[in-house]
């Protein structure tokens, strides 16, 4: 594990690749977002331990691990919610630090929360416009909201009919489609999805993971938490295991299984 | 693959009746209340009593305006009424100490927008709940209006451009309901069709939600309480020019009549869902309840029984019969 983390610190300073990602096709590119050595205290606890990661453009990476492993704290730091007491964050190359959620969003940063932070009260097109309305003068554009709002889900082949109806009136997979489109349509670097297929039917969960390999294939990062283990094998290029606040191992899709994600995550350190 | 669970369409028609359930519902009641009233007693249909119930309707109809946008976010303002007479002593005073009229108006919507900030930012940003805020402010605002008054009403005199805000009339109609017409009018128009508006909505709808997308959610939600400031500042300065005279005693009860109309038409106490509409309806109900029971020789102190009666029987209607179980028919489902 050590000899990986030193590794990637290395691959970014020289621009070498990783023997550990050879399989994943990111071959000497400069990663959309390098973490190092990122940590993060909650009073007495230590909720990051220090943690490296790396997530190439057009890349699907898997983050799982126990509950309170630093999943969720880790990418609210990417987004921006929380900021770290120590590391750096390199977005495609560059330091950044963000000041809070507003500014991650304005460098393309963007999180698909479990809750969905949808307002049931508004209707579908201004759901996905929410906080980025068009104004024609002082007053809403609902015109082009609604035909915008259409090209969107179409690019992303959701189906919804009527985009003037309440968001409440929709099914959970409709909401998290709707949800997922909201992030991924305006031009997003790193979308982050943090639980996306833990409330939905099964043919929902089918159409949710399309979609994500659709958002994949435009160029996008995709950061994916989840507890289907199945659902990674479905999208994911590379898994990250948490653990204890740690970042306890990382695989490329091609050289895991079941079996030894779940020895990962319960800590049976079981290195091939 | 795109394999989502759909739900069946029902016609437009139909999701158009059960979205506007709501104010459809008290819409039909103030229409009862019209025909009861026009039926019972001879006077109520002249055109002098309608003007009549609209100049007296018109304060209520501002603050109810404003507080619409204030239930929208989640929150209440219950200091409503003590601002309205706060303002309504401030300006007497100032008007007798011989300011010009115009001056006393603009300063007097300034501060009632600067009590409006001040409670504004105890609640979105001190995060006390709106209802113990507004109450402190209820006993506070009018504890100042009784001290600087000492408990004496105090007459304005000679000011006649102030005087026609209160009892002026342009093309036969009353200058306080014009006023009203265009609060509720501009209202309207900012809730529906504004960057702002939507911003209300969406912090009462979810705030947690608007503040993700970085909307400015604290902003939106003291914001509102400006509002209700100016808008009860407003109707204090109509108060005033109409009875002639500022008193600490003015606008009494007037915070729970204006919460009153609101929820009759229909707004969610929840924070999210309301509309203008509603209110307008909401807050003309309640004026055509109250004139119509004068006109119809019932003893005044009756007219709080009955407009209580009919707002917890409207809300009843409302959340039990026009919501979730909306049917024409009442035949099907196991309504509660």
């Amino acid at each position: 594990m050590s000899d990986r983390q030193q590794e990637n610190a290395v691959a970014v300073g020289s621009g070498r690749v990783n023997p550990a990602r050879n399989g994943t096709a990111n071959g000497g590119r400069v990663p959309r977002i390098a973490l190092r050595d990122i940590r993060k205290n909650f009073g007495s606890l230590q909720a990051l331990r220090g943690v490296d990661l790396d997530i190439y453009p057009g890349e699907c990476l898997g983050l799982v691990g126990d509950n309170a492993a630093g999943k969720s704290t880790l990418t609210k730091i990417i987004s921006g919610t929380y900021i770290p007491d120590d590391g750096t964050m390199h977005l495609d190359g560059e330091p950044v630090r963000f000041s809070g959620p507003a500014d991650a969003r304005r460098r393309n940063i963007e999180m698909v929360f479990q809750d969905l932070s949808l307002c049931d009260h508004i209707d579908v097109a201004g759901n996905l416009f929410l906080g980025r309305e068009v104004t024609k003068g002082p007053f809403l554009d609902r015109k082009t909201m609604l035909s915008e709002a259409r090209k969107m889900l179409d690019a992303l082949e959701i189906r919804i009919p009527r985009l003037t109806g309440k968001v409440a009136q929709l099914s959970g997979g409709q909401r998290q489609a709707i949800a997922i489109a909201r992030a991924a349509s305006f031009d997003p670097k790193v979308l982050i999805m943090d639980e996306p297929t833990s409330a939905l039917a099964v043919a929902e969960v089918e159409a949710v993971l399309s979609l994500i390999n659709r958002v994949k294939a435009t160029g996008v990062s995709v950061i994916l938490i989840t507890h289907r283990l199945q659902d990674l094998f479905r999208v994911c290029d590379r898994i990250a295991v948490m653990y204890e606040g740690t970042k306890v191992a990382e695989r490329s899709i091609a050289e895991t299984d079941l079996e030894d994600l779940v020895k990962l995550i319960v800590g049976e350190k079981d290195e091939r | 693959m795109t394999a989502y669970t759909e739900r069946g369409q029902g016609s437009p028609w139909a999701d158009f009746l059960s979205e506007q359930a709501q104010v459809l519902s008290i819409a039909f009641f103030f229409l009862v209340c019209v025909v009861f009233f026009a039926v019972t007693t001879d006077t109520f249909m002249t055109l002098g009593n309608q003007l009549n119930v609209i100049r007296q309707a018109a304060p209520i109809l501002i603050v109810a305006v404003a507080m619409t946008f204030v239930i929208i976010t989640g929150g209440i303002d219950l200091s409503v009424g003590s601002q309205v007479a706060l303002v309504n002593a401030v300006a007497a005073i100032t008007l007798a100490a011989g300011l010009p009229w115009p001056v006393v108006v603009v300063a007097m919507l300034c501060f009632g927008a600067l009590i409006g900030l001040g409670q504004g930012w105890f609640v979105a940003y001190q995060g006390i709940p709106a209802f113990i805020v507004t109450l402190a402010g209820l006993s506070m605002l009018r504890g100042i209006a009784l001290y600087l008054t000492q408990g004496y009403s105090i007459p304005i005199k000679g000011v006649p451009g102030f005087f026609a805000l209160g009892r002026g009339e342009l093309f036969g109609i009353p200058v306080p309901a014009l006023i009203a017409i265009a609060v509720a009018i501009l209202g309207y128009v900012v809730i529906t069709s504004t960057r702002y508006g939507r911003q209300v909505v969406a912090v009462g709808s979810n705030m947690e939600a608007a503040r993700r997308v970085g909307m400015p959610a604290r902003w939106a939600i003291a914001s509102v309480y400006v509002v209700a400031g100016v808008a009860s500042a407003l109707a204090g300065l109509l108060i005033a020019a109409r009875l002639g005279s500022g008193s600490s005693n003015a606008a009494v009860g007037f915070e729970l009549q204006v919460i009153a109309a609101v929820v009759l038409g229909g707004t969610s106490l929840m924070g999210g869902r309301g509309t203008i509409v509603g209110t307008i309806l909401g807050t003309l109900t309640i004026a055509v309840i109250g004139n119509g029971l004068i006109l119809m020789h019932i003893s005044p102190f009756f007219t709080q029984i009955v407009t209580g009666a009919i707002i917890l029987i409207a809300i009843w209607l409302n959340t039990r019969i026009f919501t979730a179980n909306f049917r024409f028919g009442f035949a099907r489902g196991n309504r509660p």
